[in-house]
């Protein structure tokens, strides 16, 4: 049996197993050439400063905050390997083929980049911060670009590229015709100058959380429509490494927007978020400019403007999970909360957000794809948290840390209830019909 | 001698103990943990590398390791947090590396007589997390109080921030569980009690298997103290004119006699000057203030709140200006991220480079900081003056006693190094420095090291002089428990145990359990 299980996945030589050139005391080097050597040294060379800062620090602030080394207490999954091996690499002592699956270890949270001295203390001295998740991203993409694929990540991009959204399993069968199925008799329009976004997640499998979403809008009289022919975001392919498969995704939108007029995206998820507000702009530059509106924003915005009343007392006793990439990536804490307060009913047991940058669900990044047993150990340890507050509910903020985390929260003696906040916006807003259909089936596919 | 070669076979019986998803071969695991944060020669990293890399969750696999490592004759380095400032959890001769980050379970908490039980890979800070709740706190608080672990302090005898009014680890671990180097496992503590604090039964072994950087065995399970969660705290700074001015304030600080006073730190004028220089969050002061002195106490709100009153008089007598509570609580609440915060240093022409953070330590009685402290800044003038890699940082010095904060001090000099630029001749000279860095620490009377252990190159030199009988016993001991010398070896100078020796080649076969 080989001893490090961790390599197995992956589809190209990973030199797991191999004690060679250690017997005389020194290590051999770990080969680089052609054009893949090239391409190493390209990245070597744009992250050697950024790995060098962490490394000359090198105090591991960032490891217990982190929720994947929390699991597997790894020290190869840590903020400080993923540095110190562009170090490695630059030293010729260890190539992508080595260090590869390790990345895979993340769930591209960004609590080590809050919770890195760096980032709290001397980064404005050189206008620099820690950006781990940006070096794990570029880690993948190098990855997937010298011929390395984590198997299920690359099977997961190829089903996402063939049928345009991504391959979840849930209460719609994936296909470009059931896309905007989720709104079946709600009268959403076609085209205009607001659109909804529906993330592939809530339009195949949580579906009650954007009918929750619409039904808010079109409560409060916000004009909205959905897109022509809506493609995954891109994000989660970005994310694995597959920067141009993510590129063709956001072309396609981003044309789909232009068609209808469209000037102002809204979004519930804050994954699409986090693409619409970081990756887009990065392919586009100057010429991406749409306005791209938070869903929670705006719902705490209706209500403070008296357009949202909520009026049905929901009787829960709740803790709120803060969203890694609201909270971490950012800093939204502050409106979750508000709107949370205003829902009539509910008796609200808060956590604070810094104290949940070492909370996850583990479901972001792809983790879940390839190592759904960190993310299901992320997530009960997530749920026991919630539970040990005494509270029946566990409110999220976003739709893909529902499932794994009510997976969690279903399995204890005394189930914790895993609910999107939007979901309980409408309950109070007396919006019926918007509460949770049945549960999503388990796993990912494929 | 030791073999460094781990073979195929090896491997398979270390999976037949561990499981074959806590044994690494890989070459990303075994780089990834060759170093510490430093000093580490980032040009020869290839040279500390582990063949292998095990993560135990047990005791009993820990005992089976060593064991097999005594069969094979391989080195075996135990590995916590890898935060230290020395080399103990560095494989100079390869071997196999045993992380117990994965054995980090809390196994008791009693409240009734005040211990907490624990795996040695748990981290202070989430230890004290789920502490929170019962109203105690386990008070050992090192500048890597967010990443550093239990095992790790133990091994290391660490000194925390706050040991003045709680004192340090070997005052807060009770007792703890160790496999030997021949693999037995046994407690030591006060005596045979798991939390029995004072004991007068028999040799007290608990110092002995503390600090000993790993080669006396490895920690598999502590039993540590809890103290109530203080009700308050208190932290006062001041600023002085002059160097001499704090140095006398700082002694009459401390040795005030207040019961509450956890600390006294001294900042010289190097170091703020570098901080003014170089250190963002360093809140601007007048020029004229070219010293600081930070105090905190913690304790119940009956004590804390007059004690703070005759802190506030000492200080202001003796020369000090209160700095103000934005500074006090704010600089004093920051104080482990603070430790990180070097992240640059300049070259002589002002240009500034990326530098990592290298303290040196030792322990200074307060009589003789002010010469120690003029001769050490001069060792690293002449250093830098050479090589312009090396850039003087200023020096701190904390009280170093427990739970009474008087008599000697951590005296640290920090260095900022452009590792990127190191080689050979400029990491010989860093090597030379620290060398003469701890002679200045023994001719005043010293000791090498307060809390980050001696056993790096250079310093390790002077350990025999230090110790002087004492190292003769030092060898004894390791020959005695560690036959094979595969416990860390080429630490401490300790292979000199194990020349000329009659029995050399006979393997210790060990295999017994206990």
């Amino acid at each position: 049996m080989p001893p490090n299980s961790r390599s197995d996945g992956a589809t190209h030589g990973s030199g797991a197993g191999s004690t060679e050139g250690s017997a005389a005391g020194s290590e051999g080097e770990s080969t680089r050439s052609g054009e893949n050597g090239r391409v190493t040294a390209e990245f070597v060379d744009r992250w050697r400063n950024a790995a060098y800062n962490c490394y000359s620090s090198g105090h591991k602030f960032c490891r217990e905050v982190c929720p994947v080394m929390q699991v597997t207490r790894d020290e190869v999954h840590t903020p400080t390997a993923f540095h110190a091996n562009v170090v490695a690499m630059e030293k010729g002592h260890l190539s992508i083929e080595d260090v590869a699956r390790d990345y895979v270890h993340c769930t591209q949270c960004g609590a080590c980049e809050l919770r890195c001295p760096n980032t709290l203390f001397t980064g404005d001295f050189y206008r620099f911060r820690t950006r781990t998740v940006e070096l794990v991203r570029a880690m993948r993409a190098l990855a997937v670009d010298t011929g390395i694929h984590q198997p299920n990540w690359q099977r997961w991009v190829e089903e996402t590229v063939r049928q345009k959204s991504e391959p979840v399993l849930g209460e719609v069968p994936v296909s470009q015709e059931n896309v905007r199925a989720w709104a079946d008799g709600l009268d959403i329009p076609v085209g205009g100058e607001t659109l909804l976004f529906c993330d592939c997640e809530g339009a195949f499998s949580r579906t009650s959380v954007p009918r929750a979403a619409a039904r808010i809008l079109q409560r409060a009289g916000v004009e909205f429509g959905l897109m022509r022919e809506q493609w995954c975001c891109g994000g989660p392919a970005a994310e694995m490494g597959y920067v141009d498969r993510a590129r063709e995704f956001a072309q396609h939108n981003v044309d789909d927007w232009r068609a209808v007029g469209a000037r102002r995206i809204i979004v519930f998820d804050p994954h699409d978020y986090i693409a619409f507000t970081e990756d887009y702009p990065r392919y586009f530059g100057d010429e991406y400019d749409f306005e791209i509106v938070l869903l929670v924003d705006l719902v705490a915005e209706l209500i403070r403007a008296g357009r949202l009343a909520l009026t049905q007392p929901v009787e829960r006793v709740v803790t709120y999970h803060d969203a890694c990439r609201l909270n971490k990536r950012k800093g939204i804490h502050e409106t979750p909360r508000e709107v949370l307060r205003a829902i009539p009913g509910l008796t609200f047991t808060d956590v604070d957000h810094v104290t949940q940058w070492s909370y996850c669900s583990g479901a972001g990044a792809g983790l879940g794809i390839e190592r759904p047993d960190i993310t299901a150990e992320i997530s009960r340890r997530r749920v026991e948290r919630a539970a040990d507050l005494g509270v029946d509910t566990l409110v999220s903020a976003c739709v893909w840390s529902e499932r794994p985390l009510s997976e969690q929260g279903g399995k204890r003696d005394h189930p914790v209830e895993v609910m999107d906040l939007l979901e309980l916006v409408a309950q109070a807003a007396g919006l019926n019909g918007s509460t949770p259909g049945p549960a999503p089936r388990t796993g990912v596919a494929p | 001698m030791t073999a460094t070669l781990v073979t195929d076979p090896v491997i398979d019986e270390l999976v037949q103990i561990c499981g074959a998803d806590h044994v690494f071969a890989d070459r990303s695991a075994r780089f990834n943990r060759a170093r510490v944060p430093a000093p580490f020669p980032v040009h020869r990293w290839a040279e500390h590398v582990p063949d292998v890399v095990v993560l135990p969750t047990s005791a009993e696999q820990v005992a089976e390791i060593v064991r097999l490592a005594n069969r094979h004759r391989i080195a075996v380095v135990p590995r916590a947090g890898g935060t230290g400032l020395t080399d103990g959890a560095v494989p100079l001769r390869h071997g196999i590396l045993v992380d117990v980050k994965l054995m980090n379970r809390i196994l008791e908490i009693d409240l009734e007589d005040r211990a907490v039980t624990v795996q040695p890979g748990i981290n202070m800070l989430k230890l004290n997390e789920e502490l929170q709740q019962y109203g105690v706190i386990y008070p050992d608080d090192p500048a890597s109080y967010p990443c550093s672990l239990v095992g790790g302090r133990i091994g290391t005898s660490g000194w925390s921030l706050i040991g003045g009014r709680y004192g340090h680890t070997r005052d807060l671990v009770i007792s703890f569980q160790i496999v030997l180097p021949t693999g037995e496992l046994i407690r030591v503590g006060d005596g045979g009690g798991r939390k029995v604090r004072k004991s007068s039964s028999g040799y007290q072994l608990k110092h002995l298997f503390m600090g000993h950087q790993g080669t006396l065995g490895i920690v598999t399970e502590a039993t540590l103290e809890l103290v109530p969660r203080p009700e308050a705290e208190f932290a006062a700074f001041f600023s002085y004119p002059d160097y001499e001015t704090a140095w006398r304030s700082t002694g009459a600080l401390a040795r005030s006699g207040l019961a509450t006073l956890a600390g006294v730190v001294l900042f010289d004028e190097w170091k703020l000057a570098y901080l003014r220089r170089d250190d963002e969050a360093y809140i601007p002061q007048p020029d004229s203030v070219r010293c600081v002195v930070a105090t905190a106490m913690y304790g119940t709100t009956d004590e804390v709140r007059p004690a703070a009153r005759r802190l506030l008089r000492i200080g202001q007598e003796s020369g000090g200006s209160y700095l103000g509570d934005e500074i006090s609580q704010g600089d004093w609440a920051s104080r482990h991220d603070r430790y990180a915060t070097p992240l640059h240093g300049r070259l002589r022409n002002g240009q500034v480079v990326p530098m990592s953070w290298h303290c040196e330590d030792a322990s200074i009685n307060w009589t003789a900081l002010p010469r120690v402290r003029e001769e050490w800044h001069d060792i690293v003038r002449r250093l830098a003056d050479r090589y312009p890699i090396f850039d003087d940082w200023g020096m701190f010095a904390y009280t170093n006693g427990a739970f009474k904060p008087w008599g000697d001090y951590l005296t640290e000099i920090d260095v900022g190094i452009w590792e990127q630029e190191l080689d050979d001749e400029s990491w010989s000279a860093w090597v030379e420095a620290k060398r003469d860095i701890a002679a200045v620490a023994l001719k005043y009377g010293g000791s090498i090291s307060a809390c980050h252990g001696s056993c790096r190159e250079g310093e390790v030199d002077l350990v025999p002089q230090e110790l002087g009988g004492g190292f003769e016993v030092m060898k004894k001991v390791k020959r005695a428990l560690d036959p094979n010398n595969i416990m860390n070896p080429g630490k401490y100078l300790l292979d000199q145990a194990y020349e000329g020796r009659a029995d050399e080649g006979q393997a210790y076969e060990g295999g017994e359990t206990t």
